[in-house]
């Protein structure tokens, strides 16, 4: 793009060529009157406010609709003009309710006072909104409309359709009588899945937030925070909107990646639960199976005790700490740095093990770094994109709008998954195969590749360790997997199979998003393993727009680990075994080297399984949720019950902490300071907005004081800001990043020095490996140990849905989230509903020999044939009673996806 | 005594319109080869030569639109033809004359067009109501691709076009083009931003050339006998024929077709058979509810373009109503302008409430005459404003009835000399 000399009004101004002139004369100081426009949508042209003139043009041209072009004269203000603008002005006045209840921000009335509108006498027309008989429609769960405050600007129509791209809003009738519908009339019966995006857009009160409405005045709120939001890894920036000390509204903040203020239901209507009545206030100690209210001093000491006790008893390697993807970078490097120098051991793991272990395993050992090699927006600009395993418009909302953008610009999309998910509706293609046969698909995608000579082979001589010799090897352990054979084990159509290995080996740029569905298995580092092969002998890496995402599915997963909440890593990845990286460490802290220990620790799965084995004997749990989000929880509770003492750390009473023998009432992300980071490695900050509940603390204090009951100096930090510097110190990933770089916008790392601007792409140069080169690892497809039997002829798979989160500590505490969904229940195919003889509706027992639960049964084409699905979120069912803990051998990770069992009526559906 | 001259509608009530036998038979598609064998710059050339001009009601220059979306089309793979046939103007029907009466010599017109721009498909958006026309031109389709004028590799030149008829829903605003086009592509009848012009950026983001059924009839006339002959008939800013359509107050309703340089009073007096029941004449709505009024005084004004413009009047669609001196103007007005506010889209201010504004006035100088707080002056400022601010020529509509009845009735209005 070239810069171009333009005048407005005199003035001569620089501008992108091409550029909107609406804009271009904002950004320049020259406030037009607009409406309609939003620079996130396309031009509509339909406000008429923004006239401008244009030397050698005739008459009034509307200035969203001009793109600059050199040496424009522009009259941006003159009389004629602004009689226009007041003429325009005083009409939509005339269809417009003027009252309004304050819960809004109103451009059309802040218009009213620069032109002297606002009184009525002062008006040329008489005001025909009461005429017109204007509809409400306040059935959503989330939002209301009011026709008579809707100046039909389009703005929400596009926010569904050209940012959300959701096309569920448009006119209904029309001239003066229209007004907004969703779908065919009613909010609650269209397919809005309550995002937001049209409330966050309206430029008037047309559309406002239902939730705290009779509560909300924007003049009474005390201050806006912007923080980032505490659901999945998007890191979406919210604006929270703060009144009495209590959060009353959530936006997204316009401008900065990774959202530019989009946000999904979560993202706007899930911070509820931070005021909930339910949150711990008080330190609770469990005494003959009840909990009691005790002192801080008396919780401390009592942990203290009990930890110096269990140490000296059975020795160091007899205690463990599970931290949380929920907590922030500072609180969770404090947490590691008091496992390896409190407990004096490296036994520290969390949910990361329970999601994308595999796929880190994988990615690290063939390119060298775990996390995702691109940035949020090149989902847009990638020319394809290969979703496998990932149901990314319920579990990354946010980063499916930048899909449906890409979409929209001709991006091929395939999507892979033996699960319909609503992606499936943009897909050019849809690979559906049998649970578990990724590994097959995959090697049948490469032979394909390999086979019609779509490799990139100036790609694997300059970047794969081995050069085009490394693929003789593949060649062979791909061999057998024609697309017949393929077609057998995986129910993939051969030509599918085939022509989506044309369509990504052949596209310019292609990304591969991956997610649950490939890396919860017992083959999980395998299915990545396949991936990445195939994606290497193509060379869709080391490019702009192409490469390997795991979008992540928790705030903070990406951060904990990158500041060393992981038993076999020290922050930012350096491994535990590093002799000289444990003395930098340990001069760092201002310990002896001698007493970090040099031995990796125990894992998620494997500190139970040692519980339940008696080796482990107390725990220390931190935000996180075992007892819903673990394997086979039967198995599970038992190792628990096995401690000797168990300290959960949390805000809400959960299944674990109702389990332990302490619990500590913490802090929400609301009400402390800190970073998370997201997806694509962006390190973002969080603020704090509201004030600890009751004597709930704030979790870094927490631990420290802790450690310091037990005799240990973890660190004396005036603030956040000191730990994150300590981070930067410590994980070079980091070391250029500090609170003032990121107060405006994230980081992304690595970013060595703090000149650096941070990396959006990763591996442009050379992968993260010794020598600089990726590996291809070749895999064989294996079949799956479980399989249906005539005794458990069903194999169910796991995974979630937008409107909860998790283990729904925080999602089902939010009234407007249960009102889309709070039950559980299990999906399956219609055919085997008649072949069984089951009804939708039906109570139904789940069960197979680790455990049971009951919930509803569905019918629904999106499950195949033999195959079920559940949503773990709901604690009422636990899905988690019938998941294995066959560990992945390489990355210890549980294969929940995957477990065979029998489903029984117990009772039919009520009629 | 004045007569028609059919050159247009030559065939009408000779042949039988459902079968391509008789068309042929009468000299058809003819033309079509010929234009095939040409280059389609000399096609453009010719048409450019030929004067003619849009028969929709703009009046472009026919040629240079082809012209344009030829040069524009060549980085874009594809080109669409468009046929309007969403024939909405209040008082027109020329366009089914010719579609009910000799469908195929729009489908020849089209081959024309489509071959001039190298479209290899082309559309017709016809009006909803007209069943007739889109059984007769379902019919000729079928027929012609059967003749193999229509279809691959037309006439053995290596040239294949496909015509598809789409049908409107009763919008009078997706006969305006751009509106039409989005409609077209599936989408609600919202009009788009202009530029850039569908010759640019048409159908589905390609260049696309948008003529009115009686534009394209005039082609395998022009190609056959030559610009030259038809720029010989008409006038010297009009050439060719028109074809007028005449409702109201006269002995003998229907279309007509006349070269241009007739004067309205030929056609109202003389083709039309003049005012019935013995009244006088008081005024006619030239070119539907977009047009304009005239009173007698115009009526020695020759047809064309320029010649009614140079009075404050306009051709349009040809369309000519008539009113005796029985007829309320206030009323008509009235009337005119609820069918814009019923029309307008609601999409751009000015003529969703401009539109209501100016109704109610109207209503308001009915029912309060000179007490109202309206006056004609007030309207035609309000659509003045709406002309100059509104996004397509909707809005930009109803100043020009308001300013002809200022030039011409403006006495009307005038309730305190009454």
């Amino acid at each position: 793009m070239n810069y171009v000399s333009i005048s407005i009004d005199g003035k001569n101004i620089l501008a992108w060529e091409g550029g909107n002139l609406l804009q271009v004369a904002r950004e320049n100081g020259f406030d037009i009157p607009g409406l309609c426009y939003h620079k996130k949508l396309t031009p509509t042209g339909a406000c008429r406010l923004c006239v401008i003139k244009i030397k050698g043009q005739n008459g009034l041209v509307m200035s969203c609709t001009v793109t600059v072009k050199e040496g424009m004269e522009i009259t941006a203000f003159d009389d004629e003009l602004e009689e226009t603008r007041r003429h325009t002005l005083d009409y939509l006045l005339a269809e417009h309710n003027d009252e309004s209840d304050g819960t809004y921000k109103d451009e059309l009335w802040d218009l009213a006072i620069r032109y002297n509108l606002d009184k009525r006498e002062n008006r040329k027309y008489p005001n025909i909104c009461r005429n017109l008989d204007y509809k409400k429609d306040i059935s959503s769960q989330v939002l209301e409309y009011d026709a008579s405050k809707c100046i039909k600007c389009f703005r929400c129509i596009k926010a569904c359709e050209e940012v959300q791209g959701k096309n569920v809003l448009s006119f209904s009738e029309r001239g003066i009588y229209s007004h907004i519908i969703a779908g065919f009339d009613k909010w609650i019966e269209s397919e809005c899945d309550g995002c937001g995006e049209c409330v966050q857009l309206c430029p008037t009160g047309a559309l406002v937030e239902k939730p705290h409405r009779e509560e909300i005045k924007l003049y009474k709120i005390e201050k806006k925070i912007i923080t980032t939001c505490p659901y999945c890894g998007v890191g979406c920036q919210l604006e929270l909107l703060v009144q009495n000390g209590r959060i009353l509204r959530s936006n997204g903040v316009e401008g900065i990646l990774p959202n530019d203020g989009r946000l999904c239901v979560k993202g706007r209507f899930g911070f509820d639960f931070v005021h909930d009545k339910e949150r711990l206030t008080k330190p609770l100690l469990k005494r003959n199976g009840t909990f009691t209210e005790i002192t801080w001093d008396e919780a401390l000491s009592l942990v203290a005790s009990k930890f110096l006790m269990i140490r000296e008893k059975y020795g160091n390697e007899s205690l463990a700490g599970y931290t949380s993807a929920k907590c922030t970078n500072e609180e969770n490097y404090l947490f590691q740095k008091f496992v390896r120098i409190v407990f004096a051991n490296n036994n520290i793991d969390y949910c990361t093990r329970l999601c994308h272990a595999s796929t880190v395993t994988a990615m690290l050992r063939s390119i060298g770094d775990g996390a995702g090699s691109n940035s949020i927006e090149d989902f847009e600009l990638t020319d394809c994109l290969f979703v496998t395993g990932n149901n990314i418009i319920e579990t990354h909302p946010v980063t499916a709008t930048y899909i449906k953008s890409g979409k929209r610009k001709g991006q091929k999309l395939i999507v892979c998954d033996p699960k319909w998910t609503p992606l499936v509706r943009y897909a050019d293609i849809w690979l559906q195969p049998r649970l578990g046969t990724d590994v097959a698909l995959l090697n049948g995608m490469i032979k394909v590749i390999l086979d019609e000579n779509l490799t990139d082979e100036k790609f694997i001589k300059e970047r794969v360790y081995g050069g085009t010799d490394s693929l003789e090897e593949l060649k062979i352990a791909v061999q057998e997997y024609t697309p017949g054979q393929v077609e057998r084990i995986t129910n993939v159509p051969q030509d599918l199979l085939t022509e989506a290995a044309r369509i990504y080996a052949c596209a310019k740029t292609a990304i591969i998003a991956t997610g649950m569905g490939m890396s919860q298995q017992v083959v999980g580092t395998n299915n990545v393993f396949a991936l990445i092969n195939m994606m290497l002998i193509t060379g869709q890496i080391g490019k702009m727009h192409a490469g390997l995402c795991p979008p992540r599915g928790q705030n903070n997963v990406q951060g904990a680990t990158d500041v060393g909440c992981s038993p076999i890593y020290y922050p930012g990845y350096i491994p535990i075994i590093d002799d000289e990286n444990r003395k930098r460490i340990a001069a760092l802290w201002k310990v002896r080297p001698e007493n970090l220990s040099g031995k990796p620790g125990l894992s998620t799965v494997e500190i139970v399984n040692a519980a339940y084995d008696g080796k482990i004997k107390g725990m220390y749990i931190m935000g996180e949720n075992p007892m819903v989000t673990d394997p086979d929880l039967n198995h599970t509770e038992k190792a628990f019950h096995k401690l000797e003492f168990l300290v959960v750390q949390d805000i809400f009473m959960t299944e674990t902490a109702r389990i332990a023998d302490l619990v500590l009432p913490a802090s929400s992300f609301a009400e402390k300071n800190g970073t998370f980071v997201n997806s694509d490695r962006r390190v973002l900050r969080v603020r704090k907005a509201v004030d600890l509940p009751g004597e709930a603390r704030e979790d870094r204090q927490i631990i420290a004081d802790i450690a310091e009951k037990m005799g240990y100096d973890i660190g004396n930090y005036n603030s956040e800001s000191e730990i994150f510097d300590e981070i930067a110190k410590a994980a070079h990933i980091m070391a250029g990043i500090s609170y003032e770089r990121i107060d405006h916008q994230g980081i992304q790392w690595p970013c060595p020095d703090k000149d650096h601007p941070g990396t959006g792409t990763l591996f442009l140069e050379r992968f993260n490996t010794s020598d600089g080169k990726a590996r291809i690892n070749p895999v064989r497809f294996v079949e799956q140990t479980e399989k249906p039997t005539e005794r458990f002829p069903f194999i169910l798979n796991t995974g979630r849905i937008l409107f909860q989160y998790h283990s729904s500590t925080m999602s089902g505490k939010n009234r407007t989230l249960n009102q889309f969904a709070n039950k559980s229940y299990i999906l399956m195919n219609s055919s085997d509903m008649k072949k069984f003889g089951f009804s939708n509706g039906d109570t139904v027992k789940v069960w197979n020999e680790r455990g049971e639960l009951i919930t509803t049964l569905r019918e629904s084409e999106e499950v195949a044939q033999g195959e079920l699905f559940m949503p773990w979120h709901f604690s009422e069912s636990h899905v988690n009673n019938l998941t294995r803990n066959d560990l992945d051998p390489y990355s210890k990770i549980a294969p929940f996806k995957l477990s065979a069992c029998k489903i029984e009526k117990i009772q039919t559906r009520e009629s | 005594m004045i007569s028609e001259k059919r050159i247009i509608l030559k065939n009408a009530g000779r042949i039988n319109p459902g079968k391509i036998e008789d068309y042929i038979a009468a000299g058809g598609y003819r033309s079509a080869g010929i234009a095939l064998e040409k280059d389609e710059t000399e096609i453009i050339d010719i048409v450019i030569r030929s004067r003619l001009r849009g028969r929709g009601g703009a009046g472009f220059t026919t040629g240079l639109k082809m012209k344009y979306t030829n040069q524009s089309g060549i980085i874009s793979p594809g080109r669409y033809l468009i046929c309007n046939a969403d024939e909405g103007e209040p008082g027109t029907f020329k366009d089914r004359a010719i579609m009910e009466n000799d469908p195929h010599l729009l489908i020849e017109g089209m081959i024309i067009a489509a071959y001039s721009i190298k479209a290899s498909k082309a559309y017709i958006y016809l009006r909803g109501e007209y069943f007739r026309s889109n059984e007769l031109l379902s019919g000729a389709i079928r027929q012609a691709k059967e003749h193999e004028f229509l279809g691959r590799n037309i006439f053995g030149t290596g040239y294949s076009l496909d015509i598809e008829i789409k049908t409107g829903a009763g919008s009078y605003l997706c006969g305006e083009e751009l509106t039409l086009i989005e409609s077209l592509e599936g989408k609600r009848g919202y009009p788009r931003i202009k530029p850039p012009f569908p010759t640019e950026k048409g159908l589905f983001g390609d260049p696309t050339l948008v003529y009115n059924v009686e534009t394209l009839s005039n082609l395998p006339l022009i190609i056959e006998h030559g610009a030259e002959y038809f720029s010989s008939i008409g006038t010297a800013d009009s050439a060719g024929t028109k074809i007028i359509t005449i409702s109201g107050d006269v002995i003998n309703p229907g279309y007509f077709e006349v070269e241009m340089g007739v004067t309205l009073r030929d056609i109202i007096f003389e083709l039309a058979g003049g005012i019935p029941d013995g009244r006088n004449f008081k005024a006619a709505l030239l070119g539907g509810a977009s047009g304009t009024f005239i009173d007698s005084t115009a009526l020695g004004t020759p047809l064309g373009y320029d010649s009614l413009k140079s009075i404050g009047a306009v051709l349009g669609s040809g369309a000519i109503m008539v009113m005796n001196d029985q007829r309320d103007i206030l009323k008509m007005t009235h009337s005119i302008l609820k069918f814009f506010g019923h029309e307008s889209c609601g999409k751009c201010v000015p003529c969703r409430i401009g539109n209501s504004v100016l109704t109610d006035g109207m209503e308001d100088i009915i029912k309060r005459r000179d007490k109202s707080r309206y006056n004609l002056d007030l309207l035609i400022y309000e659509a003045d404003y709406m002309s100059k601010t509104s996004l397509c020529p909707l809005g930009q509509s109803p100043v020009l009835p308001l300013k002809s009845l200022k030039r011409y009735f403006e006495k009307e209005f005038r309730f305190d000399i009454k």
